[in-house]
C-alpha cells in the first residue's frame, strides 16, 4: 500500500470512528451528523480502495 | 529548480479544457462582482451612507453572502484545483473525464442563477436559508434552495473530475505516489464531495418542504452548522494548496521537508474536520460542560494544518534564499518576486490570515463564544479570512493563470501587484472597527444600528469606519475584477503569440540549502501564539467592563 492510499485510508478510519462516536454518545448531542461524517467515511474508504486498485493494476502493467 | 510549470502546462492544455477553465473564471468573477456590490451596499446602509427599505437591504445582505461565500469562492477554487490537477498530475497536461467538469460547471452556474433569483423574488433568508423565516413565499424559497442543491451537485461532479484526473496521472506513472500537490488536490476533492453531501443534507429537506412534499425540517440549524463547518475548512485548504503551487511556480522552490511531510499536513485537514466540529455546538444550551471544555481543546487543532503548511513554505523559501546568498535577519524576504501580482497577493494574504487567526481563536473559546457570536465581531474577524486571505489568494492565482490560459501577456501587472496592499488596508479598517463594535455588543445582521437613539453612540461611529473600510476593499476588488475580466475578454491570442516568462531562479545545491538556519517561520508562529493570548486577554478585560449579556444563536 502506497503512502497515498494509506493516508486516505487513515482519514476514512478516523471519520468512521467519529461518526460512530457522534451517533452513539448522547452527551455529544450530534446524532444528525452521522449522515455527513458517516457518508464521508464511506467516501474516503472507497477512494482508498480505488487508489489501491489503480496502483496495483498500473504496477502490474509497468 | 523548475519555475513556470503551471503556466507552461496551461498553454499546452487541450482547447476544451482551456475553455472550461476560462468559462469558470468568467462566472467566478461575475459572482465576485455581485457579492462585492451587495456587500458594499449593505455596509453603506449600516453606516448611513445609503438609504433603502429593510427588505431591499436584507436582500443585498443575502445576495452578498450567497454570491461571495458560496459561489465566488467555489468557482475560483475549482478553477485553481482543476488547473493544478491537469498540470501537476498528468505527464501531458489535460483533464480526465472533462465532461464531468463541464457538467459541474453547468450545474454550478444554474445554481448561481437560481439562488440569486430566489433571493430577489422572495423573503430574504440570509445565506443560511432558514425555513423559519420563509413565511408565505415558499415558491421563491424553493428556487433559492434549488440553487444550493445545484451548487452541491456541481461541486460533486467537479470533484469527480479532479479525482479522475489524479487517478489517470497515477496510472500513467505506473502507480507511483502522487506529488504533494496531486495528493492535496485529491484530498481537497474528497472534502468537496463530503460538502456536497452536506449541502443536500441541509437543503434537500428544506426544498421538499418548500414545494409542499414534506413537513418543515426538524433540525435545519444543526445540518447548517455541519455544512458550515466544512465550508470553513475547504477554502483554507484550497488556499494553502494555491500557495504551495504558486510559490513553486514563481520561485522554483520546493519543500525542503519532502513531499511526504506536505501530504501529512494536507491529510491533517481531513483528520481534524470531524472532531473540531464540536465548537459549533457551544451555543446549544443543553451541551454538557465537560463536552464544552473538550470541544474548546479540540478547536485548538483547527489552525494546525495551515500553520504546518505555512512553516513548510516559509522555511523552504528562507533556506533556499540564504543558500543563494541572502543576508541579514529578513534580507531573504527581499529576494522574493514581489512585482509578481500573485506574490504580493500571497504576502498580504499571510498578514490577513494572522489577524483573522488571532481573532478566530478568541471567538472559539467556550466562554467567549456565547458573548460574541451574534455580534459584529463575527463579520469583523471573518472578512480577514474570507476576503483578506482566501479571496486575495484566489485572485492572485487567477492573475497568474489567466495569461497562459488566454495565451497573452499579463495585463495591468503593476496595478495587480499593488491592489493587495489597498485591499488589506480596506479589510483592516473594516475588521478592526467591526471587532471593536462587536466587543461593545453591536449586533450583526442589523441594518439600523441606531435603534432610534437607544444604542451607544460608538456603534454608529464604528459603523462609519466599517463602511469606509468596505468602500476601500470593494474598490480594490472591483479593480481586480475589471483588470482580470479585460484579460479574459481579450480571449485567446493568435497562434504563435507567447506570454513572457520570467527568468528561472538560480539553483542552489541541496546540501547547501539544508545547512541554512531558517527561523522566520517558527518565530512568526511564536508571535502568533503570543498575539492570541494577548487578544483573548484584551477581549475578556474589555467585555468585563461592559454591561452586556450573551444569548447567541450561532453563525
Amino acid at each position: 500500500m502506497s503512502e497515498d492510499t494509506g493516508l486516505i485510508a487513515v482519514v476514512g478510519g478516523v471519520w468512521t470512528l467519529l461518526a460512530i462516536l457522534y451517533a452513539t454518545v448522547p452527551m455529544l448531542d450530534m446524532p444528525g451528523s452521522v449522515t455527513i461524517w458517516g457518508g464521508g467515511a464511506v467516501l474516503f474508504l472507497a477512494l482508498a480502495a480505488v487508489l489501491g486498485l489503480t496502483e496495483r493494476r498500473s504496477a502490474g502493467r509497468g | 529548480m523548475e519555475t513556470n510549470r503551471l503556466s507552461n502546462g496551461l498553454r499546452a492544455l487541450p482547447r476544451r479544457d482551456r475553455a472550461l477553465l476560462i468559462g469558470m473564471t468568467a462566472v467566478a468573477l461575475l459572482a465576485l462582482a455581485l457579492g462585492v456590490g451587495f456587500g458594499a451596499f449593505t455596509a453603506f446602509l449600516r453606516a448611513g451612507f445609503a438609504q433603502a427599505d429593510p427588505v431591499t437591504g436584507y436582500r443585498a445582505m443575502t445576495g452578498h453572502g450567497v454570491a461571495a461565500f458560496f459561489y465566488w469562492l467555489y468557482f475560483a477554487q475549482a478553477v485553481a484545483m482543476l488547473a493544478i490537477a491537469a498540470v501537476h498530475c498528468r505527464d501531458v497536461p489535460a483533464l480526465a473525464q472533462s465532461w464531468l467538469g463541464w457538467s459541474g460547471f453547468a450545474f454550478m452556474t444554474a445554481g448561481l442563477a437560481a439562488s440569486l433569483a430566489g433571493t430577489w423574488a422572495g423573503t430574504p433568508m440570509l445565506y443560511d436559508g432558514s425555513p423559519e423565516v420563509v413565511g408565505e413565499e415558499r415558491a421563491a424559497a424553493a428556487v433559492f434552495y434549488l440553487g444550493y442543491l445545484l451548487l452541491g451537485a456541481g461541486l460533486f461532479l467537479v470533484a469527480l473530475c479532479l479525482i479522475a484526473t489524479a487517478l489517470a496521472g497515477k496510472a500513467e506513472r505506473g502507480g507511483r505516489a502522487w506529488s504533494a500537490l496531486g495528493f492535496g488536490v485529491a484530498a481537497w476533492a474528497g472534502l468537496v464531495m463530503v460538502s456536497g453531501i452536506g449541502i443536500a443534507n441541509a437543503f434537500l429537506p428544506a426544498a421538499l418542504w418548500a414545494v409542499g412534499a414534506v413537513d418543515a425540517p426538524g433540525d435545519h440549524s444543526g445540518a447548517w452548522h455541519l455544512l458550515f463547518h466544512n465550508l470553513h475548512y475547504l477554502p483554507l485548504m484550497g488556499v494553502v494548496l494555491v500557495w504551495y503551487a504558486l510559490v513553486r511556480e514563481m520561485t522554483g522552490v520546493v519543500s525542503i521537508f519532502g513531499d511526504r511531510f506536505s501530504k501529512l499536513a494536507f491529510a491533517c485537514y481531513l483528520v481534524f474536520v470531524p472532531p473540531t466540529s464540536l465548537y459549533h455546538m457551544f451555543l446549544e444550551p443543553g451541551l454538557a460542560p465537560a463536552v464544552r471544555v473538550f470541544g474548546s481543546l479540540l478547536s485548538l487543532f483547527i489552525g494546525m494544518p495551515t500553520v504546518a503548511v505555512f512553516l513548510v513554505i516559509v522555511v523552504s523559501l528562507e533556506a533556499y534564499a540564504r543558500a543563494r546568498g541572502a543576508r541579514g535577519p529578513f534580507g531573504w524576504l527581499g529576494t522574493l518576486p514581489w512585482a509578481e501580482p500573485a506574490m504580493s497577493a500571497i504576502g498580504m494574504a499571510v498578514v490577513n490570515l494572522a489577524f483573522g487567526g488571532v481573532l478566530a481563536f478568541v471567538l472559539i473559546q467556550e466562554r467567549l463564544a456565547p458573548l460574541l457570536s451574534d455580534t459584529f465581531f463575527v463579520p469583523g474577524y471573518f472578512h480577514f479570512l474570507t476576503i483578506g486571505t482566501v479571496t486575495l489568494s484566489l485572485l492572485g492565482a487567477l492573475a497568474r493563470l489567466i495569461p497562459p490560459l488566454c495565451g497573452r501577456a499579463p495585463a495591468g501587472r503593476r496595478l495587480l501587484a499593488a491592489l493587495p496592499y489597498v485591499l488589506t488596508a480596506g479589510v483592516a479598517a473594516f475588521g478592526i472597527a467591526g471587532v471593536a463594535a462587536g466587543v461593545q455588543g453591536m449586533p450583526r445582521r442589523v441594518l439600523d444600528v441606531a435603534y432610534d437613539g437607544a444604542a451607544p453612540a460608538s456603534w454608529q461611529a464604528l459603523s462609519r469606519f466599517v463602511g469606509a473600510g468596505a468602500a476601500i476593499a470593494a474598490a480594490a476588488l472591483l479593480a481586480y475584477v475589471l483588470v482580470l475580466a479585460r484579460s479574459l475578454a481579450a480571449g485567446a491570442a493568435p497562434a504563435g503569440a507567447e506570454a513572457p516568462r520570467p527568468p528561472a531562479a538560480q539553483a542552489a545545491p541541496a546540501a547547501l540549502v539544508m545547512r541554512q538556519s531558517a527561523w522566520t517561520g517558527p518565530l512568526s508562529v511564536l508571535t502568533l501564539v503570543a498575539a492570541m493570548y494577548a487578544a483573548t486577554y484584551a477581549a475578556v478585560a474589555l467585555m468585563r467592563a461592559l454591561p452586556i449579556a450573551g444569548a447567541g444563536g450561532g453563525h
